[in-house]
């Protein structure tokens, strides 16, 4: 059961929150015992369900304490099933969360969310903006993945969370993929999952980074010079990936930059594999640029150990933007993508819940 | 931090070298792992990247604190 606190009004409760390091910085919604019971209600699943531990502080996350994040962080009960596999996803041992959340990098938990919990758990954006304001499924529920990293895992800035200055997607860093409009499979489809299932991946990384592309079409070869910018994205040389090597990293394309591909007649693994390819640095680089990590006799040195390392989704709106994240490649797994299945036939829906989620109970 | 304190659960005599800067955090590891008195050798920050002659001076600095460290473990 989780531990109960007392104020007089929601004012007091929000600061004395504040206090105690359990939230983000923000305003939270206070998660009363109403509020909670209603979140967990909505999981489908008893609020006892033990998920695991999440370190550093090896709190134990069950159904109970994940709601009290989700209500914290502003989700609707619809959102719960995928709040509740993106905490499955970082608890995998595959995931390797102590170690990212005590980490001097700025890695963030990035969540993709793919398959039918698109709409039915959100709806989470895809399109226009996906990763910035205004999309409350996106903003909620990777806010509450970071308060159960916060409060269940103990993570603080300084003592236990070590990142030398994070970057903005530790507070929220969640899209789905716009699988209604890209070329290609769904994401979680090339990962082994069935068309119809919903999956949340979760992977530690940078910052997004801009990648601009105009394209030439009456060049057919234009592809080529996306691939290259992509690639020195991906790999740039000050990054974990071109220094440490084999990190799982993502690339986010926009409408245009996917067609560019799917016209010169390119599959996501076609593009993974150029991409992988095009993402090292020359030998006498590695001994320039980092001598630390270079050793005597450096060889070239690959951003990534094989090109199911780099991740290719489509989102965002239309124009010249795609976006790459480079990541952490540190810990025992390197920074691995974990997939995980969307409960969503657990879900438990209660007419008028959503509507009443956010209100004082 | 961690490396320090899964040797000493092993029973291998071990010391923790941390920096000024990582102080606070080694108390947070420690505490979680239910091991506080865990060994520690504090070392001044930074000391990646300072080159030889610094890490040697630490390294001269720290060597008694290891030692000594080393053997409170045999107690």
């Amino acid at each position: 059961m989780t531990d109960l606190l007392s104020a007089a009004d929601e004012a007091e409760a929000l600061e004395d929150l504040h206090s105690r390091g359990c939230t983000d910085g923000l305003p939270v919604v206070i998660p009363t015992r109403e509020r909670v019971a209603r979140m967990v209600l909505a999981s489908g699943q008893d609020g006892d369900m033990v998920l695991g531990t999440m370190g550093p502080g090896h709190g134990i996350a069950t159904i109970e304490n994940v709601a009290v994040a989700a209500v914290m962080a502003g989700c609707l009960p619809d959102y719960m099933p995928v709040v509740v596999a993106a905490v499955k996803a970082v608890i995998d041992p595959m995931f390797d969360l102590t170690e990212m959340q005590a980490t001097t990098h700025c890695t963030a938990p990035l969540v993709i969310v793919n398959g039918p919990a698109r709409h039915t758990c959100g709806p989470i954006a895809s399109g226009t903006g996906a990763l910035g304001p205004g999309h409350r499924a996106n903003a909620s529920i990777g806010r509450a993945l970071r308060l159960t990293m916060i409060n269940i895992g103990k993570a603080r800035p300084g003592s236990s969370d070590m990142a030398l200055l994070g970057h903005p997607g530790k507070f929220t860093y969640c899209l789905a993929e716009d699988e209604e409009n890209s070329p290609f499979p769904p994401l979680h489809v090339d990962l082994g999952f069935e068309a119809d299932d919903s999956v949340v991946t979760v992977l530690g990384a940078e910052a997004p980074h801009s990648v601009l592309f105009a394209g030439d079409g009456d060049d057919p070869d234009a592809y080529k010079v996306l691939l290259d910018l992509l690639a020195m994205g991906l790999a740039n040389a000050p990054s974990n990936n071109a220094i440490l090597t084999g990190g799982a990293a993502t690339v986010v394309l926009n409408p245009e930059h996917s067609g560019v591909f799917q016209k010169a007649g390119l599959s996501r693994q076609d593009i993974a594999r150029e991409l992988y390819e095009r993402c090292f640095l020359e030998p006498e680089m590695v001994k320039h640029l980092m001598s630390a990590f270079a050793g005597d006799n450096p060889s070239r040195r690959m951003a990534f150990t094989g090109p199911e390392q780099i991740l290719i989704l489509q989102a965002g709106g239309s124009g010249l933007y795609s976006m790459v994240m480079p990541s952490w490649c540190a810990g025992t797994h390197t920074n691995a993508a974990v997939s995980v299945k969307v409960e969503a036939d657990m879900f438990c829906e209660i007419p008028g819940l959503a509507a009443s989620a956010g209100q004082t109970s | 931090m961690r490396d320090g304190i899964n040797l000493a659960q092993l029973g291998i005599p071990a010391v923790a070298l941390v920096t000024e800067e990582f102080w606070p955090q080694g108390d947070f590891v420690a505490q979680s792992l239910g091991m506080p008195g865990v060994p520690r050798v504090k070392l001044p920050h930074p000391v990646a990247g300072t080159g030889a002659v610094n890490m040697r001076e630490v390294a001269d600095a720290i060597a008694p604190l290891v030692i000594r460290a080393l053997e409170a473990t045999d107690d």
